[in-house]
């Protein structure tokens, strides 16, 4: 017998019955979103030139990406990520559209993560794309259609907004070297307070070095920005901290309360993010599972300079909550022909029930005890034979 | 309101924190009785302990299943990933250091050196750093026997008060990294549970400062 026959690789697995129910009853509701926002939707391949993930400013590491090749010997990625094969599709096949163009996906995205850490390697993914925008108009509506869809699916959830110049401008105005920097994006996305402090309290002091070492505890509602404006004095920093009150102004009148955070110290891995950054969390789940901002840099990788923001949400997790609430996929009845001339009476009968909305299923057993025990066995309430 | 849930590892952290805690004024005597059970009460109910292997901690945490953990920064150094390092509490202090047997010039020579360990994570950043190149063997119980019989070269281990070493004629060639205990926090937690985190990390970090 073959070694692997009857497992699915690590991080995979088979969705049934009421998992896939409550895999629609996501989607759905999240679609509806979409949907009232104009978003139409767009299928990209799952395979693609590794090439388009293997930018400077993907984001992605060579490590997390599945890779195989295509019949000429170049290099292909099973799709980690679908903004890149949107901004693709856009900046070639879209050159001539009236922009902006509304798209969204439904899409699994596939990371290689490391092993026996109990992450999904197939990752349901739904997201949208405002690209040929830019401005506070398209950002207040991606954020916006942000929170509906988090509102759909759950009760309790955190959107964090952040601006990725923020703290570019304060890393850019630092007087060391590009690793120290890279070092303390990272450190600082981390939250890890006291690596950042070590590697600071080697460089000169600075009015840059304590905005930087303040920052990443800046996160909460209002006040962070008056706390912020005390101890940062670079204008473009300053400006993006102008752009977020006024942003999340607009936002509490939404009237969410403190289900919106600033997060001044938000970074995302991503380079490509260039404006504003959001992040959503649910409760009882410990990753974001949504996430998402501006980054109309990545049209630049393409020649085309337009901007672009958007964001992803993971369906799994989602799912698997909903799964308690989601309806039964139980038949209420089940239909038996009696001889073999009364098949195709029952089936077109059975139809006929689901054209009234009940939920009726036709029986392919042809032995009426079978069929019988079959409907007790699955909890099916009635039992009707056609024919004499 | 469910209780905050923070994972301590097992041993001298776990005695260090319930310290702390007690200074702080929280009831901790079902962590003192605890007998076989691994989910433990705190202050009637306001929190809830784990206690896991350090390394354990970590998973927990990033798994959102724990809001809260107190890890050495060893294990964090050598398995963290996405988690917010919130406090340095100040105890369970060492140090992560290169040690070799007495009088041996490690960096002598152009030869790869072989190093045994139990973090080789940890191992293989501190000479990228250096730009060298080693052969890094995972040893999983006491390092220090491998450069005696002829393993390895040199260890990366931690040292707290050197005897080990000591008593087995091995000397510390270069320090890595200092070490204590860090309170981490996980990711959502941090957003969805802000105030009642926040609250309890400043009480902490003005017993510890």
């Amino acid at each position: 017998m073959k070694k692997n026959l009857k497992i699915t690789p690590e991080g995979t697995k088979d969705y049934l019955f009421k998992e896939c129910t409550a895999v629609d009853y996501v989607c759905k509701k999240i679609q509806n979103v979409f949907d009232n926002h104009q978003f139409h939707r767009v299928i990209t391949p799952a395979l693609e030139y590794y090439d388009l993930f293997s930018t400077d400013s993907s984001g992605i590491s060579p490590e997390s990406m599945f890779k195989t090749t295509d019949n000429n010997g170049r290099l292909i990625a099973v799709r980690p990520d679908s903004t890149l094969p949107i901004a693709r599709l856009v900046s070639t096949r879209m050159q001539n559209e009236v922009l902006p163009v509304r798209l969204y996906y439904n899409q699994a995205v596939y990371r290689n993560n490391p092993s026996l850490t109990g992450r999904s390697n197939e990752i349901m993914q739904m997201g949208i794309e405002l690209i040929g925008s830019r401005g506070k108009r398209a950002d207040l509506e991606v954020i916006t259609t942000a929170i509906q869809s988090m509102q759909a699916v759950s009760d309790d959830f955190r959107i964090e907004v952040g601006h990725s110049m923020l703290f570019n401008t304060l890393l850019d105005s630092l007087d060391a070297d590009e690793e120290i920097k890279e070092h303390i994006r990272i450190y600082i996305e981390n939250k890890n307070y006291s690596a950042l402090n070590d590697i600071l309290d080697k460089l000169n002091p600075s009015d840059t070095v304590t905005a930087i070492r303040t920052v990443p505890s800046l996160f909460g509602g209002e006040e962070v920005f008056e706390r912020a404006e005390k101890i940062i004095n670079n204008k473009k920093a300053l400006d993006a901290i102008e752009y977020l009150k006024s942003l999340y102004k607009d936002l509490s009148t939404l009237d969410l309360g403190d289900k919106i955070i600033i997060d001044l110290g938000l970074v995302q891995h991503n380079d490509y993010y260039s404006g504003i950054v959001f992040t959503g969390y649910v409760l009882g789940y410990g990753d974001a599972i949504l996430s998402g901002g501006r980054y109309d840099k990545i049209f630049d990788e393409f020649n085309c300079s337009i901007g672009a923001s958007g964001f992803a949400i993971n369906i799994n997790h989602l799912a698997e909550q909903a799964r308690y609430y989601s309806k039964s996929n139980i038949p209420e009845v089940l239909v038996f022909a009696k001889n073999d001339c009364d098949i195709m009476k029952a089936i077109k009968y059975t139809s006929k029930l689901v054209e009234q909305g009940t939920k009726a299923q036709f029986s392919d057993l042809s032995d009426e005890s079978e069929a019988r025990e079959f409907a007790e066995k699955l909890g099916i309430k009635k039992f009707e034979i056609i024919g004499d | 309101m469910k209780p905050i849930r923070i994972a301590l590892t097992k041993g001298r952290l776990e005695k260090s924190t319930v310290e702390l805690f007690e200074k702080l004024g929280y009831n901790c005597d079902e962590i003192h009785n605890k007998g076989r059970r691994l989910i433990l009460s705190v202050d009637g109910g306001q929190f809830e302990v784990v206690l896991a292997k350090a390394a354990d901690v970590i998973t927990y945490v990033e798994h959102g299943v724990c809001d809260l953990g107190v890890v050495g920064k060893d294990t964090i150094l050598e398995n963290g990933t996405s988690f917010y390092e919130l406090l340095d509490l100040g105890f369970g202090k060492c140090k992560f250091a290169l040690a070799c047997k007495k009088g041996y010039d490690f960096y002598h020579g152009y030869g790869a050196k072989t190093i045994a360990t139990k973090y080789p994570k940890v191992t293989r950043n501190f000479f990228e750093g250096k730009n060298m190149d080693v052969r890094v063997i995972k040893i999983e119980g006491s390092v220090e026997l491998a450069p005696l019989v002829g393993l390895a070269d040199g260890i990366v281990d931690i040292v707290e008060t050197g005897s080990t070493l000591k008593a087995n004629d091995l000397e510390v060639i270069e320090y890595v990294t200092d070490i204590s205990a860090r309170l981490i926090a996980n990711t959502a937690s941090l957003k969805l549970r802000k105030y009642e985190i926040e609250e309890l990390v400043r009480k902490m970090e003005a017993e510890v400062k």
